[in-house]
């Protein structure tokens, strides 16, 4: 039968307050994936983490955004335990998840024309 | 070869210095590499980081590299913060503890590297008091550096930082070097992008530029540090091919420089006296994240 909600804890996974790197990033989203994958509700708790990177963040959670629609990620998935600013760090990796994946060829060109208004590339 | 080497310092010029070495050593093989630093009064600590790059990719090429005719106060530093015990000599105590020591981390030492911030930064007692935001937002600036390095710069040769603490000043410098692609190359493969060197830097810390592909999104980890700098009231520089950037004061400024370096140099003044509190003023929701 499955459990009402899933909690994730990324200091279990991790082993370490020090979530910064990119592969440990990748061990969070494996099991995201999987459990959303069933349509299973998930809760992913932040206790005890004390550092975190967007690198992480973009492993763990922007990449879901491939995947996932933002609907299903928007239904199954809760955070908790954050830090404030931690929230902002990681609504900022979310919005930029959406621009990437929602048309990434739209993306390049807004990434082109902005240089357009500062760059001078030869 | 002889190599006379000039001043070392955290600046353009120091920039400058190393990659001249590093423009007339690249080509050689099996060869005796003397740097002669008679004329060197003055070395910020930790430009270490990348002239240890150079250096590493010279050794690589099986040269051998002797470091001679060092001042007494140069020697000293460099000694106390272990760069010269990979040059033959000894390590000193540090007994003010004011050196964040020299060192080489291969791409895969996320781990390793965040227990040496922790260990050698962070928790020293030498460390001035730093409000608990600004010492977060500064760890946070560190990783950023070294993930943004282990991500972008493919580099088989390693990863190196140093740093130094100056506590009358009220300044950290930290810097972290790779041997990676560089930007302007990273950029141009992964975009198509055609930009001098220093265009590129620019790039690469403005707005959602990233040069990330695949099911990974990026881009935010210059742009996060660079934020944080302005807040901050320190300074920024990278240095990336031929390249140079600079940060301070919210201003920019790109430069050329003679020769490339051969890979990317990111490097951080802190001021450690920065009582902002970091505080946002609005505070997203955890509800509305997604």
């Amino acid at each position: 039968m499955m459990q009402k909600e899933l909690t994730i804890s990324i200091f279990e996974v991790v082993g370490s307050p020090l979530c910064v790197a990119s592969s440990d990033g990748q061990k969070i989203y494996d099991r995201l994936a999987a459990a959303l994958k069933e349509g299973q509700s998930t809760i992913l708790s932040f206790h005890n983490v004390s550092t975190l990177t967007s690198a992480f963040l973009n492993a763990a959670i922007g990449q879901l955004y491939d995947k996932f629609s933002e609907e299903q990620i928007r239904a199954l998935l809760k955070v908790k335990d954050m830090e404030p600013d931690d929230l902002a760090l990681l609504k900022r990796v979310v919005e930029t998840a959406k621009q990437y994946f929602r048309d990434p060829q739209k993306f390049n060109q807004a990434v082109r024309e902005e240089l357009g208004d500062d760059g001078n590339g030869e | 070869m002889k190599f006379i080497f000039p001043d070392i310092r955290h600046d353009q010029s120091g920039f400058q210095a190393l990659v001249r070495l590093e423009n007339e050593a690249s080509s050689y093989f099996l060869d005796d590499v003397e740097i002669d630093m008679n004329a060197t009064t003055w070395f910020d600590a930790d430009m270490c980081a990348a002239f240890g790059a150079i250096l590493y990719r010279l050794s690589d090429n099986l040269n051998t590299i002797r470091l001679t005719n060092i001042c007494s106060s140069v020697e000293k530093i460099l000694s106390k913060n272990g760069f010269l015990s990979h040059y033959g000599r000894e390590k000193i105590p540090d007994r003010w503890g004011t050196t964040i020591p020299y060192r080489r981390f291969d791409v895969k030492d996320d781990r390793y590297f965040a227990d040496y911030i922790e260990n050698e930064l962070i928790h020293r007692a030498e460390m001035p008091a730093m409000s608990h935001g600004l010492l977060k937002k500064f760890r946070e600036s560190i990783f950023e550096i070294f993930s943004n390095a282990v991500l972008h710069s493919n580099s088989e040769l390693g990863i190196f930082s140093c740093g130094q603490f100056f506590p009358n000043r009220q300044r950290l410098d930290f810097s972290v070097a790779d041997l990676g692609v560089g930007m302007r190359q990273n950029i141009q493969d992964n975009t198509g992008l055609i930009l001098s060197a220093e265009d590129a830097i620019h790039w690469s810390t403005e707005g959602r530029n990233t040069t990330k592909r695949g099911p990974i999104p990026g881009g935010l980890g210059l742009k996060l540090l660079r934020e944080f700098i302005d807040l901050n009231g320190g300074c920024i520089q990278i240095v990336s091919d031929a390249g140079y950037w600079r940060r301070e004061n919210k201003k920019t400024i790109t430069a050329p420089l003679n020769y490339p370096f051969p890979g990317t140099v990111v490097t951080v003044e802190i001021n450690t006296a920065d009582t902002n509190s970091y505080k946002l003023v609005s505070e997203p929701s955890a509800a509305n994240i997604f």
